[in-house]
Parts: C-alpha cells; structure tokens; sequence
C-alpha cells in the first residue's frame, strides 16, 4: 500500500487555483495563490485528484507514489 | 527590489592552508608533472573496484547534500551511456574550497572524474567552471589543457549566481538552457543530461575519489574516524581576513580551525546553513551525523565569523535580502515569499514586525519550489530565531547590543 | 433525401450554430485566464473550473456542429462540394474554391487543435500552447469562409448579418482582454514574469 502525494511542478504553476477548487480537501492557496497541498491523497480522494490534474491549465500536477 | 548584495563578497583572493591528504603538498604547484610525481599514474579501476572503494569508506558528497556516493554510482551504472559531471561551481560565496581545489590541486579533481569515467565506459565528461571566480576557472581550464587522456571534456560556465550550482541548474547549462532549477522527477542520477544517468558530483567529491583511486582505502582510512574515514574541507571566513581553506579530519574539533574563541556566534554551513553560539562551535567536531543531532548542517564546509561587533539579526536579515534577490523567478512561493521573508525579518531588525510572522514565511516556503533554495533561507532564518532570543526581545525594544541599527546598503 | 431544400437549410444554419460556439468558447476561454479582479474571481462568480469547462465542452460541442455543417455540404447536390474538399483546401473544388479553401483550412486547424487538447498530457505544454494559440486563427478563417460563401450574408438586411456581427464582436472584445492580460503578464510562464515584492 504506497503512499499518494500531490506534486506541483513549481516553474509551471501560474496561480489559476483550479486544483483548490476541485480538491478543496487538501489543497490551500498561499497569499499568493499558489497551491500548498496539506494532505495525502487517499483512496476517496484520488478521483478528484486526477480531475484536477486534468483540470490544470498548466499541466503542473502530477500524483506521485511514494 | 533592488538586487541585494551579498553581505559575503565572493573572493578574489584565498588562502589555502596545507592538510594531510587533498592538501598534502600543495607547495608543489598544481602542474601535472608535480601530481604524478607525487602520486604516480592513474591506475584503471574497473567498475566493481571503483564501487567497493568508495562503498568502503562511505564517500559522501561534498557539494552539501552529503549523499552517499556509492547510491550514484550505482544508478549511474544501471543505466546506458552515462554523463560526468564535475561542478566547480561553488554559488555560495561563502565557500572557496573548489576554488581552493581548482587552484592547487586541479589533477586531482579530474583524476577522480578521469577515473570514474573510464570505470563506466563513459564517454562524455562535463566540467562546469565558476562564472565568479574567474581565476579559479582559469586555472582549472590549463589543467584541463595538460591531460593527455583522449577523452574529450566538455567546459560550461556557470552563471554567477547563487542557485547556478545547483545540480538541475547545473544540467539545463549543460543543455543549452538557462543555468536555473527546474522541477525534477527523477534524479538526475538516474535521468539527466538527455534523460541519461548523470552523474554529477562537486569537484571535492571527485577530488576524494581521485585520493582514493591513487592511494586505496587504507591510506585514506589513517585519518578520520572509523564510522566516518577521511577528511574534508572547510572554507573559514572571519570579519577582515581573507577566507582561508582548510583540510581536517573528519572527527576531529571544529575549534582547531577557529581563532580564538571570543565568545561570539557564527554560521555554519553557509547562507542555508545555521547559526551556531560561541559554546555550540567550541564543542562541535567536524562531522555530518554529528553536527546533524546540534541541528547545524556541515553543508558544503562553510564557517562564518562575523565577529563580536556584529549584530546575528542584521547579518541575517542581510543574507536574507540577499537571497530573495538570488531567487531564479521561477516558482510562485520562493519569488512571492523569500521578498516578503526579508521584509518581515527587517521588521523584527528594526523592531516593529513579530517573529510570528516571520516563521509563519518560513513555513510558507519550505518544500514549495523546484529546487532548495527557500527551504535552506528558511532554516538559516530559523536558527536565528531560536539561538538568539534575547537579541530579538532587545531589537524589539529599539536596540541592539552589538551596534546600532542601520540600513543595509 | 439528398434533393430538396433541408440539407441546404441545415448546412446554412448549422455554419452560424458552428460561428456561435467557436465564438462562446473563444470568450470563455479567455476569461478562464482569470485577471477580472485582483487575485482573480475568488469567490466571486463562477469557479475557474466551471469556466473552463464550459471552454472546452462548448469546443467539443462545436466540433458536432461541424461535422453537420460539412456533411450536410458534402450530401447536398444542389451544390458540388466533394468530401475530399472539406479535408484538403483547394483540391480541385468548383464551388466557390477561395472561401470554400478558408473554411477547409479552419477545419484543418480546429482538427488539429482539438486533437492536441484531447492529447494534452501526453505532449509538451509548449507545444499544445502554441498549437492552442492558432485557435484565433482558425476562428478568423471560419469568419471569412462564411463571409464569402454564405448566402445569408449577402445583404446587409439579411438575417445572419447581426448574429455574426454579434459573434465578432465578442471576439474582437475577447482579444483585446487577452492582450491586456499579456502586457500585464498574468498569464506568461513564470520564466517571464518580474519580480513583485510584497512590503
């Protein structure tokens, strides 16, 4: 049973902020609206997890196995 | 903002102590002739060979990260066609021992790159030169030109920047790329240079791995300890001297390198690196699991001494301002919050910000960005905050005990 | 079925349906890029993900409305458009070649940029940007076939004269916002962006 992370590719992040709408759950935005991800992702999560790295107009998500 | 300077110049000028072993008989000159007479020609290890040499000792990385090198080796070989890279540079203006390296024992460096190449198989071999230390890459250059190897080298200058050292930054220049971070996937051990293993080394690693090549574990385990044989380089900068290498055993008490005790503070470990009292350096030996449970990190071997006229907060909020500057630009967290971190900590200088605030930034930055550069501001501001107390209560009430509070200039 | 009137009317109308929601999702993609209010619409209005959603389920709609548009001019006999012309510009067509070509070519480019988009992970996001980009491209060709071929714009009393100058309209407006956006540099990979410093 490995571990889920949420991995932003920081270069990429421009602060659009969908990943905070879409997986409110463990993703915050910094004063500057950068994502700070506060959580794993766990099983109930990872469908929601893989919208919003579809979701990201960035292409800057990606869920990471530990 | 107006690009801070560094508070620590980088160097024109060094002085380079003579050690035991790297430093043994510098006085010789770094000619190629006066290395082989000292240490004869370099033998051709295979790659089982060179793998027990530094699996035996434990070599670890010298660029700060103390990886074990043996663990690169080993990514480097399961991979096909692997790159070289020995990184001469040093980005943190605080250090000078590559350019120590470069200037007095440049065959060395390469034997060990030399070496490793012939090892794996590998035919492509990277040399990264300071962009800031112009002498040093100079120097480095004519050793470059003595090699008979056929093996050609590929030379790089780095900018001169603080982050330009750093291993991703260091293969976007190898890739024609601007020399800054960007976010790694994999590392660069096992994805590099054009997606190949890579592996990338500081020139005082390869430098260890000559000595090792040359002489065999048994000579390099008569100095050091047991659990951590040999020796290591130590880049000590005082207030109004010139900074000066030195080689110590790895074990042995940081005080012997240190002038006199004064009783005043100093970092350790460079601009990422922490503050440490007058008591913690007196006690301290030069060792990474050691200094690691004083919550100081060995970093790249990097002392600093202000001096008892300085005051740490402003020193650091120097630093710090410093290092927003530094910042590539790239990733949100480290361009928005490394400006604001030396804001806030200039408030806690000039006593109308709290410290609260201050680590709060610091927690904002930590691990949000492609490389280590917010996450090493971010401990030297810490162990600010937690070494000295009692000069932040007084900053707070308008004064400071070393010296009156002034405007960075 | 393929004489008569109905095929002709469907292709007609479904040219405008096509210009209407090239022209909404153009919009909407825009505003996706945020930069109404400072800090964006946080809180305010729709959630980003809705807009842009609604940007890329519009465009696939659109891409139906396509597929009518230029089957139904293939079946139609009353003009002679052959199926390899809707594919490949100018290749021997007889009907109104020139703004036949343009709409050709528009498809060409919608193809390519939807088949990009739909590929998007699986590429660089250099290089879908920049296919992404040829959209206003491929909206401006769609413009100028209807223009010239279509028959209900002949006079300006006619019926599609204000919905397509409607549809231009927005367009032109949803340009001029993304240009400020760029000079203001939201928008641009952070290698570009300048160094902002929060006192």
């Amino acid at each position: 049973m490995s571990a889920r992370t949420l991995r932003v590719d920081w270069p990429a992040c421009t602060a659009r902020g969908l990943c905070r709408e879409l997986l409110p759950e463990i993703v915050e935005l910094d004063p500057w609206g950068y994502p700070v991800v506060t959580g794993e992702v766990t099983e109930d999560l990872l469908a929601d997890a893989r919208a919003a790295v579809r979701a990201c107009p960035q292409l800057a998500l990606r869920i990471v196995e530990r | 903002m107006n690009a801070a300077r560094s508070p620590v110049p980088v160097p024109d000028d060094i002085l380079v102590r003579p050690g035991p072993a790297l430093l043994r008989g510098i006085a010789d000159g770094p000619s190629l002739a006066a290395h082989r007479e000292r240490y004869g020609a370099l033998p051709r290890l295979s790659l089982s060979e060179l793998g027990d040499l530094v699996g035996d000792v434990g070599l670890r990385g010298r660029g700060g990260a103390a990886f074990p090198f043996a663990t690169k080796l080993a990514a480097a070989t399961a991979g096909r066609r692997p790159v070289l890279v020995v990184n001469l540079a040093e980005g943190e203006p605080a250090s000078s021992k590559d350019m120590a390296l470069a200037l007095t024992r440049p065959h060395l460096v390469l034997d060990g790159a030399y070496a490793a190449a012939a090892a794996l198989g590998s035919r492509e071999l990277h040399v990264v030169l300071p962009g800031d230390r112009p002498v040093a890459a100079e120097r480095m250059r004519a050793a470059l030109r003595e090699r008979p190897e056929r093996l050609r080298v590929q030379e790089h200058t780095a900018s001169p920047r603080f982050v330009a050292g750093q291993a991703r930054a260091v293969v976007e220049l190898l890739e024609r790329r601007p020399n800054l971070p960007v976010t790694a996937w994999q590392p660069e051990a096992v994805s590099g240079v054009r997606g190949r293993p890579t592996l990338l080394s500081n020139a005082e690693t390869w430098a260890h791995v000559g000595l090792l090549v040359l002489r065999g574990t048994a000579d390099y385990r008569r100095l050091g300890t047991t659990a951590e044989p040999g020796t290591t380089l130590l880049t000590v900068t005082t207030q109004g001297s010139v900074p000066q290498v030195h080689e110590v055993e790895l074990g042995s008490p940081l005080r012997d390198v240190l002038p006199a005790d004064d009783g005043s503070p100093g970092i350790v470990g460079g601009f990422h690196g922490s503050w440490a009292t007058a008591e913690t350096l007196s006690r301290a030996r030069v060792s990474v699991p050691g200094l690691q449970t004083l919550g100081i990190p060995l970093g790249a071997g990097v002392v600093l001494l202000p001096g008892p006229g300085s005051c740490p907060l402003q020193l650091t909020s120097r630093i710090v301002d410093h290092l927003a500057g530094q910042s590539a630009g790239r990733c949100g967290p480290c361009l928005n919050g490394l400006p604001a971190l030396a804001s806030a900590l200039q408030g806690v200088v000039f006593g109308t910000e709290s410290t609260a605030r201050v680590e709060q930034l610091c927690g904002l930055v930590v691990r949000r960005g492609a490389c280590a550069h917010p996450d090493g501001t971010s401990r030297l501001v810490r162990s600010m905050l937690l070494t000295f107390p009692d000069e932040i209560a007084a900053h707070a009430r308008g004064g400071c005990a070393a010296r009156p509070v002034e405007v960075a200039s | 079925m393929t004489d008569g009137p109905l095929l002709w009317y469907l292709n007609r109308g479904s040219g405008l349906v096509v210009l209407a929601l090239l022209t909404l999702s153009t919009v909407l993609g825009v505003l996706a890029l945020g930069g109404l209010t400072p800090g964006g619409l946080r809180g305010r209005g729709l959630p980003r993900f809705v807009t842009q959603s609604l940007h890329r389920n519009i465009a696939l709609v659109s891409v139906v409305a396509l597929v009518v548009h230029v089957a139904t001019a293939v079946a139609d006999t009353y003009v002679d458009i052959r199926w390899w012309q809707a594919l490949v510009p100018w290749w021997g067509s007889t009907y109104e070649p020139l703004w036949l070509g343009l709409g050709t070519l528009a498809l060409d480019l919608i193809a390519v940029i939807v088949v990009t988009s739909l590929l998007r992970t699986r590429l660089t996001h250099r290089l879908w940007r920049r296919v992404h980009l040829l959209s206003w491209g491929a909206w401006a060709l769609g413009l100028a076939h209807g223009i010239g071929i279509g028959t209900d714009l002949r006079d300006v009393t006619d019926w599609a004269v204000l919905p397509t100058a409607v549809c231009a309209g927005a367009v032109l407006a949803a340009l001029g916002w993304r240009l400020v956006l760029a000079a203001r540099g939201s928008a641009r990979p952070a290698e570009d962006r300048r160094v902002e410093v929060r006192a």
